[in-house]
């Protein structure tokens, strides 16, 4: 009997501990999903402020790539996400949005692109207008993988990202693979520093990439889009099956079937369904979020070269110096924030 | 010199106030007034946003005119890496697989001294590691090439530096925190920079494999060097060795199976760096790990750490039985044992 009190008496005193402990904290909490690119930084930084400093609740960030917080979100450990390149993920979404765990919480940008890119001075150089041009004889030699001399390289999308089997995909439809490779430069921080050094140096740059990001906004970097065939639904649709397929089974299966240019597409938010019910004020806040494109590109230069990284810092200067915020929130949450400013 | 340390220390003071100076008049959040701190003094709570050293705005722009001023000096040098790299790479990849595990097994037989149960080990590892995916073959040859070469530039750098250490204590003191910072530095910090210098690929790995994993091999060069016997030195002085014959007859030679460990240390080192280069887009069994990681493929991950662990195995065999071949020639079975006298 002795022993069973002695278990029994710490047992208890930790449950009365635990419990406390949440009830202190119940009012509500959010656990949002950060990415390691600095668009999806910068409105996690802000929609986390928000929710910690205005509505009080307890807030949590996990930042990491793509598939893994994909997975927890889909777990339900991560119930909300202020960026979403929803046109990657489609097949990967479509199970979610249908069962209604997720839900759509309307657009953060209203335009994005991701594209392929030459720098300026090559593309006015050499004509390179359209993705065909880049076939033309001896085009492939001007950006020549140094360490696969045969080829091309085309800095491509981190390899894990949807992106790198799209693009993948894409230059075997348009014949580009067999004078470029695709190259996976490992990581988001790598691509950037692949880019602004072949800027640095005055050599040519092809490569993979994406808007709104604190890179193309510098004043240095020039880069041109390349056409590609027009966006079609059907033929997207066709080719994100085979693209889930690689993703899985690896490239041996690859089959031949559609491309046509990434869709300039409005990225998106989404939350967790039982996480929206518990907390309708937060939720409220989350779908009102949007922030227009040219706000977006100024406070990306500013989280990138003036706060040097500073999430807590930038999310600060948008709310002391912007007031469309104000929209988003119920008075008294606002007033809450601007005590902290 | 002692005479002048007093003035040294005054010399830091003034270097430190003036820094403090120069970050409150920098900084973009200090009080409209000096005045204001000495009346509100709520700045001795938290750490103030003024006092802030503009260290990050100094190094960019010195980044930024160094990369332009002195780009093509690097361009030379990863040029240079890089054409052996590829040869290395070429010739290996090209060369029949089983060509390359019989070279290898000649190689350990021969280095270990003719010790068959390391030899056969060797071998049946390195035959594991096409064995766990037939992908891994090349990529392990990808990884060794990097890490070779890396290994190379270490020795050629870091033996002669260790040296120096050994024979000069003033030397010791100035290089001693230079290898501490390149140990402990994020290895991040200069693997982006790499980047920009060289470009994507194994050549930033090959600096960043340089910088990472010389300091063992440095410090273990120095230490060797001065672990030899006081005696031995005095006896070769005696018989009228100068610096260089006492440098390249004694110390050196009985130095080397401390050396032989720094190898040894480094090559490991040199294998970790390869794995966290994969993420500037490195190629080699890194990026399999990586690419496992990111697809949340458990399996795939493990079986391509796996695959490093054992080229890990294989690479610590060769250089540590060398090791010990050295240092069972250079110190020789002691034949007399101690008696133990008991008082």
């Amino acid at each position: 009997m002795k022993f069973l009190k002695n278990l029994l008496v710490p047992f208890v005193f930790v449950l009365g501990l635990s419990l406390g402990t949440t009830n202190a904290n119940a009012k509500c909490s959010a656990h949002l999903g950060d990415f390691d690119w600095d668009s999806a930084n910068v409105h996690t930084a802000i929609a986390s402020y928000v929710i910690e400093k205005g509505f009080g609740c307890d807030v949590q960030v996990s930042k990491g790539s793509t598939t893994p917080i994909m997975a927890a979100f889909f777990d339900g450990q991560i119930e909300v996400i202020t960026e979403l390149w929803e046109d990657n993920l489609v097949e990967l979404l479509k199970p979610h949005f249908a069962d209604g765990s997720i839900l759509h919480r309307g657009v953060n940008t209203p335009a994005s692109e991701q594209a392929f890119w030459v720098d300026r001075a090559t593309a006015e150089a050499h004509g390179l207008k359209s993705v065909e041009d880049m076939k033309k004889p001896g085009i492939w030699e001007l950006f020549k993988d140094p360490e696969d001399p045969s080829k091309g390289r085309m800095t491509s999308c981190i390899s894990g990202w949807t992106c790198y089997t799209i693009n993948y995909v894409k230059l075997k439809e348009y014949g580009l693979d067999e004078m470029y490779t695709n190259f996976d430069p490992g990581s988001g921080g790598a691509l950037d520093a692949a880019i602004a050094g072949g800027f640095a140096k005055g050599k040519p740059v092809f490569s993979y990439y994406w808007t709104p990001t604190s890179l193309m906004g510098k004043p240095e970097i020039d880069m041109v889009r390349l056409e590609e065939p027009a966006y079609d639904a059907k033929c997207w649709q066709d080719m994100s099956v085979v693209v889930e397929d690689i993703k899985a089974n690896g490239t041996e299966v690859y089959a031949p079937s559609c491309a046509c240019e990434y869709k300039d597409m409005a990225l998106t938010k989404t939350v967790r369904a039982d996480w929206a019910a518990a907390n309708p004020e937060v939720d409220a806040f989350i779908a009102a979020y949007s922030l227009p494109t040219e706000t977006v590109n100024n406070l990306l230069a500013y989280y990138v070269d003036v706060s040097g990284g500073d999430m807590e810092a930038t999310a600060m200067w948008y709310l002391e110096n912007n007031t469309e915020w104000l929209d988003w929130v119920p008075s008294n949450v606002a007033a809450n924030i601007r005590a902290t400013l | 010199m002692k005479k002048y340390s007093k003035y040294l220390n005054f010399l830091y003071l003034i270097i430190f106030v003036v820094l403090i100076v120069v970050s409150y008049l920098s900084s973009k959040r200090k009080p409209d007034s000096v005045k204001e701190l000495f009346t509100d003094l709520s700045w001795l709570n938290n750490f103030p946003k003024w006092l802030d050293v503009p260290f990050m705005v100094w190094i960019n722009d010195g980044w930024r005119w160094f990369s332009a001023k002195y780009g093509l000096i690097f361009d030379a040098i990863g040029y240079a890496l890089l054409r052996s790299y590829s040869i290395i790479k070429n010739l290996l990849v090209d060369l029949p697989w089983p060509l390359v595990i019989l070279l290898v097994v000649a190689i350990t037989y021969y280095s270990s001294g003719k010790k068959l149960g390391t030899t056969m080990f060797v071998g049946f590892c390195l035959f594991c590691i096409g064995f766990l995916n037939p992908r891994f073959w090349d990529k392990a040859i990808e990884t060794t090439t990097i890490v070779l070469i890396g290994i190379l530039l270490c020795v050629i750098v870091g033996i002669p530096i260790g040296i120096a250490m050994a024979r000069n204590a003033k030397v010791r003191n100035a290089i001693l925190p230079i290898l501490d910072l390149m140990q402990v530095i994020p290895s991040f910090c200069y693997l982006i920079p790499g980047i920009i210098l060289f470009g994507l690929g194994a050549i930033p790995a090959i600096i960043g494999i340089f910088i990472y994993s010389c300091p063992p091999l440095i410090r273990l060069t120095d230490l060797g060097i001065r672990l030899v016997d006081k005696e031995v030195i005095e006896a070769a002085e005696s018989f009228g060795a100068n610096k260089k014959q006492k440098l390249w007859g004694v110390q050196l030679p009985l130095a080397l199976p401390n050396i032989m460990q720094g190898i040894n240390q480094c090559t490991m080192m040199a294998l970790a760096m390869v794995v966290i280069a994969s993420m500037i887009g490195t190629r080699g069994l890194g990026d399999e790990v990586l690419l496992g990681l990111q697809q949340l493929n458990v399996g795939s991950s493990i079986e391509a750490g796996l695959a490093i662990v054992l080229l890990a195995i294989v690479l610590d065999r060769i250089t540590q039985a060398y090791g010990e071949k050295i240092q069972e020639r250079t110190q020789p079975p002691k034949k007399i044992k101690k008696i133990n006298v008991k008082n």
